[in-house]
């Protein structure tokens, strides 16, 4: 959390998007029917389906109004005047560029790029060892330069990776699973990458066996636990979710 | 009838304790509780949160087992990272570092950890006598309400835990609680099945999954915020032989109790968590204490206050949780979660409708706190291995157990479109000071406040006047103008004065 002073001029701000947002939860709800007929049902106001909404939005116009005034009233109108002039001067800038702020970044890509691109889409054991992977590397391996040189790796590899699911039909004549396929080579060029980038240094060498490590066998044993044994189907089941069943279901086991 | 009540508690305990794989799968959740307690970062409600994903396919009593153990095993976890490292393992056990991590300097620490322990199982077990106890009497009084009373009840419950759960400043609270209700009109409304909200998206007509979001809520803010601010451990205390300590609990009986009532009784207010019990117990330890300047310098009597109230929590949290389907802390906000998608819907009715779950419930509870006194005396040595893990190691395991847990509910990818911005907007909520339990107090309590109100308006043809008119409801009504009230600088000029006149009087009357 921020200090008190921070915290007061970001109260400005924040109870002002309150506000707004409060508006437009009014302005939305009083589209609702609310003496007019829906489903054939004549409505009166208290049974409609807007007066709940109308009042959290009422509710939460008057609350951010008040934290507006209590932000106002703490630090004045200089200071909401000297934010401004910090969000048009070189110190937010170099905020952005700060070592926390890049790692936020870092874990709010990773994420992301996990969500939306991979589990729909790449077979999950494929995307968790590249999202286990590129975390590790970027964060318990902990050096500055690699976690830039690594983010601009991954979103290089996943902006290849929306080429590929965008011309995956005509790639799947030539190969089935052309995303998996990618994803897999990619991990072998991401973990080269780091290998070749921290050659020589002992320490990180031997961090580096651990999160490859473990970035293979987690997402094994995880996905075996929810496939196997509590048998939900992956988001997406490709290559090696293919090659797993075939062993899992193998005649040999019986 | 009590007695009844007794045989058949009893039953049910031993029916548990006979069965080897209730016994295999209790013991298992109260380890991995106490493991996640242990880890920085990591908190009871993200272990109730993953297992809920975990026990979606277990029957419910077996679920119960393994979720409520997992609760009552990661509350005590958290004392093991702050007597040993001085970093509670979670909010609930900060107030033990007070006095756990001097202790451990002194070269005391297997003793206080082997106090937490047995304070822990005995807050655990007198808040199982409080389940048994006041559940029946609060079923059969929730019985009377009607519409408005559920109503002002759910209103009460988001801003009581704005009030008390707010680092800030109360509005922010309330604002959470509020943020939350709205996300809870996402969907078709329950009466006339209007689709408000839904921005034409079909995924949100049935409304927001709620378990999804709880976990995003308490997930990914908790993974941001360790994987970002690099928190660096410490080299744990070394820790000597776990004497369970016994004699000073009987010692300082009168204070495990008192310590124990104390969580109970904040366990049961709304969205209240463990951290502001194990607070509130040592404070009160600490200001009726004779030699109040021991405490902050290694004083037994602190570590056992703080962690007999931060379990005595669990089974308080359960009562309002049971009888009136509202979750008294965030696990138990979890727990609520999880209890809906088995089918089990907490409120006044759950008497009738599954009879024995709240003497299961206790029962699971007595069994848990002495699993965790056994785990918490063979195994903390190997335990306190966990602490030598980096987090920016498990961290991202747990954010894969977040995404892969919110799908399987339901096996909806919807789900991880929603947990990840919810996370991610409860991230930057946190770091401007709004507390997270409102909102997910609000989420869960939204349809209830919704459907009631518009009920309640229906039967009386659009009138208030039934607030004012029926005892319950126009005492949970004053309660709520008095909180809201109690925050406006015009009462806090009004006691101010009132404290002053009180003062000078008094000097005047010496």
């Amino acid at each position: 959390m921020m200090d008190k002073e921070k915290l007061r001029k970001a109260d400005f701000f924040s109870g002002g998007l309150i506000t707004l947002f409060g508006m437009f939860v009014i302005v939305k709800s009083l589209g609702m029917p609310m003496k007019d007929s829906w489903g054939g049902v004549q409505n009166v106001w208290y049974v409609s389906p807007a007066i709940f909404p109308l009042f959290v939005g009422s509710m939460l116009v008057l609350l951010g109004s008040l934290l507006i005034r209590t932000a106002l009233q703490a630090i004045g109108l200089s200071g909401v005047v000297a934010v401004v002039h910090y969000f048009l001067s070189s110190s937010f800038a170099s905020f952005l560029r700060s070592r926390e702020t890049v790692r936020f970044y870092g874990i709010a890509l990773l994420l992301f790029s996990f969500v939306f691109l991979m589990v729909p889409r790449v077979d999950f054991f494929l995307a968790s060892v590249l999202f286990l992977l590129a975390f590790f590397c970027m964060f318990y391996l902990d050096r500055a330069e690699l976690l830039l040189k690594l983010m601009l790796l991954y979103c290089g590899g996943m902006a290849a990776l929306l080429c590929v699911l965008m011309f995956s039909e005509p790639l799947a004549t030539l190969l089935s699973h052309p995303a998996d396929w990618f994803v897999l080579v990619f991990i072998l060029i991401f973990a080269g990458v780091v290998r070749a980038q921290i050659a020589g240094v002992s320490q990180l060498g031997k961090k580096f066996r651990i999160a490859l490590t473990l970035a293979l066998t987690a997402p094994l044993l995880i996905g075996m636990i929810f496939k196997y044994f509590l048998l939900v189907p992956m988001p997406f089941e490709g290559l090696i979710v293919e090659l797993l069943d075939l062993i899992w279901y193998a005649e040999i086991w019986g | 009838m009590l007695l009844d009540r007794i045989y058949a508690f009893f039953e049910i305990v031993a029916s548990l304790a006979a069965d080897p794989v209730t016994l295999g799968i209790l013991f298992g959740s109260v380890f991995l509780g106490i493991m996640f307690g242990a880890m920085p970062g990591l908190t009871s409600t993200l272990g109730v949160a993953l297992l809920t994903a975990l026990t979606y396919s277990m029957d419910t009593p077996m679920a119960m087992v393994c979720l409520l153990a997992i609760y009552v095993g990661g509350t005590y976890g958290g004392s093991y990272a702050s007597i040993l490292i001085n970093i509670p393992g979670t909010a609930a056990a900060a107030a033990t570092a007070m006095d756990g991590y001097p202790l451990a300097r002194k070269g005391e620490g297997g003793r206080a950890i082997g106090l937490t322990t047995t304070s822990s199982a005995i807050g655990t077990a007198i808040s199982m006598l409080f389940v048994v106890a006041i559940s029946p009497i609060i079923s059969s009084f929730a019985l009377q309400f009607t519409s408005f009373e559920f109503f002002l009840l759910a209103f009460f419950g988001i801003l009581i835990s704005g009030t008390l759960t707010s680092p800030d400043l109360v509005i922010k609270g309330w604002i959470s609680g509020f943020l939350g209700l709205f996300l809870a009109c996402v969907g078709r409304d329950q009466l006339q099945f209007y689709p408000r909200f839904t921005f034409g998206i079909p995924e949100l007509d049935s409304g927001i999954e709620v378990v999804p979001v709880l976990i995003g809520a308490f997930g990914i803010p908790q993974i941001i915020e360790v994987l970002k601010t690099q928190i660096q451990i410490g080299k744990a205390k070394k820790l000597q032989k776990i004497v369970p300590e016994i004699w000073t609990v009987i010692r300082n009986f009168p204070a495990t109790v008192r310590s124990a009532f104390i969580g109970v009784g904040i366990g049961a207010v709304p969205g209240i968590g463990e951290d502001i019990a194990g607070w509130v117990s040592y404070g009160t330890a600490k200001n009726t204490s004779k030699h109040p300047e021991t405490f902050g310098k290694g004083e037994y009597k602190g570590v056992l206050a703080s962690e007999t109230a931060n379990n005595a929590c669990v089974g308080g949290a359960m009562i309002p949780l049971l009888n009136l389907g509202i979750p008294g802390s965030p696990p138990a906000a979890m727990l609520l979660g999880a209890l809906m998608l088995h089918g089990v819907t907490p409120g006044p009715m759950i008497t009738f409708e599954h009879p024995t779950f709240i003497m299961e419930v206790a029962a699971i509870l007595l069994l848990s706190s002495m699993a965790m006194w056994v785990v918490g005396m063979l195994l903390a040595k190997q335990v306190v291995k966990v602490l030598h893990i980096p987090t920016p190691l498990f961290m991202p395991i747990i954010g894969v157990l977040c995404i892969i847990g919110s799908y399987s509910l339901g096996l909806n990818i919807f789900n991880l479109y929603l947990m990840l911005p919810v996370g991610i907007i409860c991230y930057f909520l946190t770091t401007m000071g709004y507390p997270i339990a409102p909102l997910v107090i609000g989420v869960i309590l939204g349809p209830m406040a919704d459907e009631n109100i518009r009920r309640a308006l229906m039967v009386s043809q659009g009138s208030f006047m039934p607030i004012f008119e029926r005892p319950v409801s126009l005492i949970l009504f004053l309660i709520i103008v008095f909180t809201v009230l109690s925050q406006t600088s015009w009462y806090k000029r009004r006691l101010a004065r009132v404290k002053e006149k009180l003062f000078r009087s008094k000097h005047s009357a010496d």
